[in-house]
């Protein structure tokens, strides 16, 4: 009897989750599919060595001070979340000596720059500069099978 | 004018107070802890992080459901997600740093209600803090009546609070607080606009993050600063330790971390290097023996991490275990574990006092845990090494201007418990072909055993020294756990935290110190706050390389070393020997999901993450995962893992919605035991959750 109500809870989670998925459009955009441009990174590339660098490290590495912003630790940690998660934290508490300062379209570049390091493709058209809109992009740090 | 000023405590104290009633009086005139409680950063003044409670065991764990939880993103101006804090609980009350203000928040501790909270603010002061956010923990006193605790705040003022209601306690330093930037034996100083090294108390770079230490009726503090990797000049101020009396808040003495002309140990600072150096603190959890009356100090690195070209010599007290009277501060005896500082080995974490059985005869020991991974033991009252630590020579690095020490000390047991070098048979081994391509990474460095010493960085190569075991390897800060009873050591350790450690030369405008870290054909970055650059007449940085061109220390995203990538090794302190080692936490994502592993089995691999505290209980070894993953079995998330302290089998394992980020403590109230853990990071904020097991008849 202990068991059973964890377990009865989990499958209801789990069923939630399918529920969820099930509702996702089939064509929803990842991280996968070209959702900023060579261009923007290089811009992103120039704002992060001034507004990040000094904490995250020249190689997006991190350090006692702050995470690494490539690899698996942190693919895993956005992993199944939206750029728009990840934008808004960037937009609202970095850079962390004063958070919300960059604009938005800062803040667009650095995130196309952190795509760049973490090898997710380039593509044609720039980020998006609004969180609802980036929200519609996922985040999946596995490659998706090629769509037919 | 009210940004510019300390503000006094009247205004800016916010407290809900709580009726006394609530907390219970202590009866006792001589106040002792039970083991039922924490009541200090690491459970005990030994640096055990062990409580011999049982109710949580192997048979339940996996049961233990969530008892409350609270976030700290109000406390503070902005949320925090580098929560780092371990609680402390005595008498039904568990208090605990939170939030980007560093506020004490007290909480009753079987339900979470929140009793007081109390905040500092401290202006551009804690801007300028080089360590700010919560911090690691605090200090409980009683003397079995009153009740106080102890903060340091991010701007380096030590805090007297009365524990029952948050308020700080006027007859303590000056209504309260203690400023320690004075008091001293030096002038806290900053660098200003025209480059003159003046006083300034405001943004003068000292203070710290780990909890201060009570003892008897001493409070102790260290220091912390910047990180050293970069520093802005070879001068800087220096982290001495001091000891002030619990009540009043006076100073009992104070410690010279780098010795004053005429001390004992100046002499290893040749050309007058110990005058202008700094940094050299103890930034990590001070360890006492009040029985012996005697305070295990582990000192830090002296300035400027990886180059000591400005200070020549062995630079006592540098990444030194110095041992001293608790009542004076005077130096019983000290072993310097590497001379002449050039990795960053610091010493990171508290030392653990044990009292073992070595070949038939009883000894009071102090085991000393590194990133380096090496545990240093002594004898604790003599500073004589249990097993010899031999001077081996070592690799002279040709860095210009740099001084090197030909040997260092190598404990002869225990062995190392992590890797503290690169070789390439520490490669990526889970196909030949990623063997090759690990070769391939790695030829752009220069590899080496211990203490192999930084290089200059050449676009041609090396780029830099490949290490392990320095920066953030091995065990950090969290420190190590100890069992009393069975006289064995459970120590984490990060066994992939790989740091290339190369040097470049400094440009004026950013560092007079000749050589920083940095690597050839990039901008040099200097690892601090921004604001500061380039002057008109200041060597242009050399020509950058694009970002496709960075050499990444990973082989197509997998980790360049070969598992595990984090374990949890049990040493047994009476022979010097290892029980087990297991490798902790989830196989990570990317590699358990590599297209290029499809079909292998792989064993589970451990995460690198370089700060998962333990702890220990009657049966029990705990420890959460310091990675997210999603997995089959749980969503995204971390795990916090029980193993079988006998065997390191795993037993039980709970969901956490983010990885721990703070050590785990445990206690017992009204019957109940709760393991209390600090998770944050990525997207999560802050966030303290207790678990219980489920009630009875659940």
């Amino acid at each position: 009897m202990k068991r059973t109500l964890p377990i009865a809870g989990l499958v209801l989670a789990a069923a939630s989750l399918c529920a969820l998925r099930a509702q996702a459009p089939a064509d929803a955009r990842s991280v996968w599919d070209g959702v900023y441009t060579d261009e923007q990174a290089k811009r992103g590339e120039a704002v992060y060595r001034k507004e990040c660098a000094a904490c995250h490290g020249d190689m997006l590495t991190g350090g006692e001070s702050a995470p690494a912003l490539t690899g698996g630790g942190f693919q895993a940690n956005w992993n199944g979340l939206t750029l728009g998660d990840l934008f808004d934290r960037i937009r609202k508490t970095m850079p962390q000596t004063k958070p919300g300062t960059l604009t938005r379209q800062q803040n667009a570049d650095v995130l196309a720059f952190m795509l760049n390091i973490n090898k997710f493709p380039a593509g044609k058209t720039e980020l998006y500069r609004q969180s609802e809109m980036l929200k519609e992009i996922r985040f999946e740090t596995k490659k998706p099978p090629a769509k037919d | 004018m009210f940004s510019r000023r300390f503000v006094s405590a009247s205004l800016l104290c916010f407290c809900l107070l709580v009726p006394i009633s609530v907390i219970p009086q202590i009866a006792s005139a001589q106040w002792h802890a039970k083991e039922t409680e924490w009541p200090s950063y690491a459970a005990d003044l030994a640096g055990t992080r062990y409580r011999p409670l049982d109710q949580i065991n192997a048979s339940n764990f996996s049961d233990l459901e969530i008892a409350w939880r609270i976030k700290t993103d109000n406390f503070g101006d902005r949320p925090e997600y580098k929560l780092e804090g371990t609680p402390l609980m005595v008498n039904g009350v568990l208090y605990a740093t939170a939030g980007s203000r560093r506020a004490v928040i007290a909480l009753d501790a079987e339900s979470g209600e929140l009793l007081w909270i109390h905040g500092e603010h401290e202006g551009k002061r804690g801007g300028a803090a080089p360590r700010q956010l919560s911090g690691r923990g605090l200090a409980y006193w009683s003397d079995g009546k009153e009740e106080r605790i102890f903060y340091v705040t991010p701007g380096f003022r030590l805090i007297c609070l009365n524990a029952k209601t948050g308020q700080r306690v006027p007859s303590f330093g000056e209504n309260g607080i203690l400023d320690l930037k004075l008091d001293d034996d030096q002038t806290i100083s900053a660098w200003n606009d025209k480059h003159e090294w003046v006083p300034d108390l405001e943004t003068g770079e000292i203070g710290i993050q780990s909890a201060p230490v009570v003892a008897g009726d001493t409070v102790m503090v260290g220091a912390a600063f910047r990180e050293g990797m970069t520093p802005k000049s070879m001068r800087n101020n220096k982290g001495y330790v001091r000891g002030f009396d619990v009540r009043t808040g006076k100073r009992l003495w104070i410690f010279h971390t780098i010795p004053k002309k005429g001390e004992a140990g100046y002499d290893t600072w040749e050309k007058g290097s110990a005058e202008y150096t700094g940094n050299t603190g103890v930034w990590t959890q001070i360890t006492v023996d009040e029985q012996l009356g005697l305070v295990y100090l582990p000192v830090e690195s002296p300035t400027s991490d990886f180059y000591g070209g400005h200070r020549p010599g062995n630079n006592l007290f540098g990444e030194t275990l110095v041992c001293v009277d608790l009542k004076t501060g005077q130096r019983k005896w000290h072993f310097q574990l590497v001379h002449h500082a050039l990795w960053d080995m610091d010493i990171s974490s508290a030392p653990i006092l044990a009292n073992i059985t070595v070949d038939g005869k009883p000894v009071k020991a102090v085991a000393q845990p590194t990133k380096q991974g090496f545990l240093y033991v002594f004898d604790r009252i003599t500073g004589k090494p249990i097993w010899p630590m031999p001077e081996k020579p070592v690799e002279v690095g040709n860095v210009p201007g740099e001084w090197y020490s030909p040997t260092q000390p190598i404990p002869s047991k225990p062995p190392a418990y992590s890797r503290n070098g690169v070789s390439i048979d520490d490669l990526i081994e889970f196909t030949p072909a990623l063997r090759e391509k690990g070769k391939e990474v790695a030829s752009h460095y220069h590899l080496g055993p211990v203490y192999t010493p930084p290089t200059v960085s050449k676009l041609e190569g090396p780029l830099g020294t490949l290490t392990m075991g320095t920066a953030s390897g091995g065990t950090n800060w969290p420190g190590g756990s100890y069992d009393p009873e069975t006289h064995i050591a459970y120590l984490y350790a990060c066994n992939s935290c790989i740091e290339p450690i190369g040097l470049v030369e400094s440009p004026k405008e950013v560092s007079d110190i000749r050589y920083i870290a940095g690597v050839a054909g990039r901008e040099v970055q200097i690892m601090r706050g921004p604001g500061e650059n380039a002057g008109a007449d200041s060597p242009k940085p050399p020509k950058k390389r694009p970002a496709s061109q960075y050499v990444r220390l990973d082989v197509d995203g997998l980790p360049l070393v070969k598992p595990p990538y984090g374990t949890i090794t049990a040493i047994n302190l009476d022979k010097g020997d290892f029980v087990w080692q297991i490798a902790h936490g989830e196989t990570p994502d990317v590699v358990r999901n590599s297209e290029l592993l499809k079909g292998m089995n792989i064993p589970r691999t451990g995460q690198e993450t370089y700060n998962i505290g333990t702890l220990i209980t009657k049966t029990l070894v705990i420890a959460g995962e310091g990675q997210v993953t999603t997995t089959p079995d749980h969503p995204r998330g971390a795990m916090l893992r029980a193993y079988d302290k006998a065997t390191g089998k795993e037993v039980g394992a709970v969901y956490m919605p983010a990885p721990q980020t703070g050590s785990p403590m445990t206690y017992m109230v009204h019957g109940k035991q709760y393991i209390v853990v600090a998770v944050s990071g990525g997207p999560y904020s802050g966030e303290y959750i207790a678990y219980t097991l489920p009630s009875a008849g659940e």
